[in-house]
């Protein structure tokens, strides 16, 4: 069977995508508005959400990054990862409910829409939609740039694609993505996630089999390899130290319900009481797939140092190597496939919230109603945006990297204590919303733009996120307390 | 002085904002000795090792410690808020004293045996993995899935008591009823 490793890896990768073509086509019957577009009508159940949830989280970063920065620099990382049962709790705790309920009230289609209908400030509704745009192009040129290079990857280890290009791979995987986005909105994003969760979770566990057979001695033969070496690597906090590992626990775990994509999923179950089985659910198809980010990343470590694998020439190419030299090729098909699902269930979130931003949350923003024919222009922007993130991943050299490092950390900290906070507070006020967003920005930008190198690690994200957390209380807290809207004071006392 | 469970947990959330941020100063304005957050390995390219792990904290001391403490007092205290003041019980305020207490034992395992092995080089391996690296895998993880747990179990308790969601479906008829109405 190993002669066929290249097209088996193929045939899954193919087999994966038709699916995600398949959805896009099914649930282009069921898009008949932009409710239906942005939201799917609220009508989902508690499986399709909590699938969506957790696999949005779980990005290409996950499945590539995650284990290249353990191969990199040990157990750091994995603070990112063990702080999820964090995130997901402060997720359903403080704003799952309340997302949904105001949701429902004003018939809000994205977060904007929320922070609006809260603070009652279409300077809070614009800046948040700005910092989703400016996130969601940098995450989503990562996220396409990613598509691209596996994509090529696996064509390269066949006879007939030998010579294809990373912007003909960028182009053939973006062109799935947009399809199905552009076709069936949310509700095909959903389902897609669906079907990209499971293959997470089935590749989560199978390779953490896999690793745990590549050495005769387990993982403790490769812990022996790591303690004899270095030792620092494999205790808790990785060789960056525990200041970098914390700041991530800190930025990653509270910082989960600030993504937008993450949000936005939670306003779509059908039932407020779905919530209760859709955390557990979302908890344990998280952590499973999650295994794969530690298991390979300390497997390929120990292989290197421990002298019996060749260093890698890059800490990215981790995942893939550990695939195509210990994974059996059905096993190495779905988990490449499983990859695609990880990257692509990201993007298409990142894709529809970005189209809200433009043609729904600035417009309101600016001219006090959104653009007419909504689903049209949804449509229309779905693809101008992944065109524009395509070109930014293709031709921006450094840009990529700069967007991309600003993702997750600008989220977290320009919008956890808008949302997180002020939907359980009510004296938190519009000026303080204001305030935290724009200094969150600024300092982002400043750290990103200037490099500035933080001393022990700390993320330069939760430096961000610390400061706007603190300055949107005390601005709260210096303003005098005013009466909300009789809809939202009533739904933040329940 | 009142307390502490009588403050509003908005307060105690500033005022744990307030001590994080002030251990991170500390922590950026001490001395960073060579390597504090890892150096390159000598011969393989992209690889990083951690070096001497007692020099790396000789400027901070136990700075992580007392950083990580408030982390999960302000992530306890966070999840309080999110249920409805008026469902916080005596019941409610032990289980959350209970979770926060078990996370807070987590940490001061997995602390205390890195600590240990700092001082000794000497570590148990279990399940694959030395000791304090399985208290971060499991335990820290397990901590606030304990929380995930009780929102499973406490959900019509604490979370979304048919009381509220009677007013919220009544809430949606009046916003209706003023929507046809206007």
């Amino acid at each position: 069977m190993e002669e066929f490793r290249q097209p088996i890896i193929l045939g899954f990768v193919a087999l994966y995508m038709s699916i995600c073509i398949w959805v896009g086509i099914w649930a282009m019957r069921r898009t008949k508005s932009a409710g239906d577009f942005f939201v799917a009508g609220r009508g989902l159940g508690p499986m399709v959400v909590s699938l969506a949830v957790f696999s949005s989280t779980l990005s290409g970063f996950g499945f590539v990054g995650g284990p290249g920065l353990v191969y990199a620099t040990g157990l750091s990382s994995i603070w990112m990862a063990v702080c999820s049962a964090l995130g997901f709790a402060t997720g359903y705790y403080l704003i799952a409910k309340r997302i949904r309920m105001i949701a429902e009230v004003r018939n809000s289609m994205s977060l904007p829409d929320i922070v609006f209908a809260r603070y009652g400030s279409e300077a809070a509704r614009l800046l948040t939609a700005g910092t989703i745009l400016l996130g969601v192009l940098g995450y989503l040129a990562t996220q396409i740039l990613a598509m691209g290079l596996v994509l090529q990857s696996i064509l390269q280890g066949t006879d007939m694609f030998a010579d294809i290009s990373l912007v003909a791979s960028v182009v053939i995987s973006s062109t799935v993505l947009i399809f199905y986005c552009v076709t069936g909105g949310i509700v095909a994003s959903v389902y897609t996630d669906l079907v990209q969760g499971i293959v997470m979770i089935i590749a989560g566990a199978l390779v953490v089999i896999t690793a745990a057979h590549v050495f005769e001695g387990g993982f403790a033969e490769a812990t022996g390899i790591l303690l004899a070496n270095d030792g620092e690597d494999i205790m808790p906090f990785g060789t960056l130290g525990a200041m970098a590992s914390l700041s991530w626990y800190f930025l990653f775990g509270l910082g989960l319900a600030g993504q937008p994509h993450v949000a936005t999923k939670m306003m779509m179950n059908r039932n407020l009481s779905d919530n209760k089985i859709i955390l557990p659910m979302t908890v344990f198809g998280y952590v499973v797939a999650a295994m794969l980010w530690i298991s390979v990343g300390v497997i390929m470590r120990a292989l290197v140092l421990g002298d019996v694998g060749l260093p890698l020439g890059n800490a990215d190419q981790a995942a893939p190597e550990f695939l195509s030299t210990y994974a059996h090729p059905i096993l190495a098909g779905i988990v490449f496939a499983g990859l695609f699902a990880a990257i692509m269930s990201t993007a298409d979130g990142f894709l529809n919230i970005g189209a809200a931003a433009v043609i729904h949350d600035i417009p309101k923003a600016l001219r006090g109603r959104s653009l007419d024919n909504e689903l049209f222009w949804a449509r229309s922007a779905t693809i101008i945006l992944s065109v524009i993130a395509a070109t930014i991943a293709l031709y921006s050299g450094q840009l990529v990297a700069l967007l991309g490092a600003f993702g997750w950390g600008t989220f977290a900290a320009a919008l956890v204590p808008v949302v997180l906070i002020g939907l359980n507070w009510k004296q938190a006020s519009a000026r303080a919303a204001v305030t935290a967003i724009s200094v969150s920005l600024a300092i982002n930008f400043a750290i990103q733009l200037w490099a500035i190198k933080i001393p022990y690690g700390i993320s330069g994200g939760f430096l961000a996120m610390l400061s706007s957390m603190i300055i949107f209380i005390a601005v709260s807290l210096a303003e005098e307390p005013k009466p909300l809207p009789k809809d939202i004071d009533r739904i933040l006392e329940l | 002085m009142k307390p502490v469970y009588l403050l509003k947990p908005i307060h105690l959330v500033f005022a744990l904002l307030l001590v994080i941020a002030g251990i991170t100063i500390f922590v950026l304005i001490s001395d960073v000795p060579a390597g504090a957050s890892g150096t390159p390995h000598p011969t393989i390219a992209g690889l990083s090792v951690g070096g001497d792990g007692t020099e790396k904290l000789s400027a901070i001391g136990k700075a992580p410690y007392y950083f990580q403490v408030a982390v999960i007092l302000l992530a306890g205290t966070l999840l309080y808020m999110g249920i409805p003041a008026h469902r916080r019980d005596r019941l409610l305020r032990l289980c959350f004293g209970v979770g926060i207490a078990f996370a807070l034992f987590v940490w001061v395992m997995l602390f205390s045996g890195y600590e240990a092995y700092l001082a000794t080089g000497q570590t148990r391996v279990l399940f694959g993995f030395p000791m304090p690296t399985n208290w971060m895998f499991w335990g820290i993880w397990g901590s606030f899935a304990i929380f995930d747990v009780f929102y499973f179990f406490a959900f019509r308790r604490y979370f979304l008591h048919p009381d509220d969601e009677a007013a919220f479906n009544e809430l949606v008829r009046e916003m209706e009823a003023e929507r046809e109405a206007t």
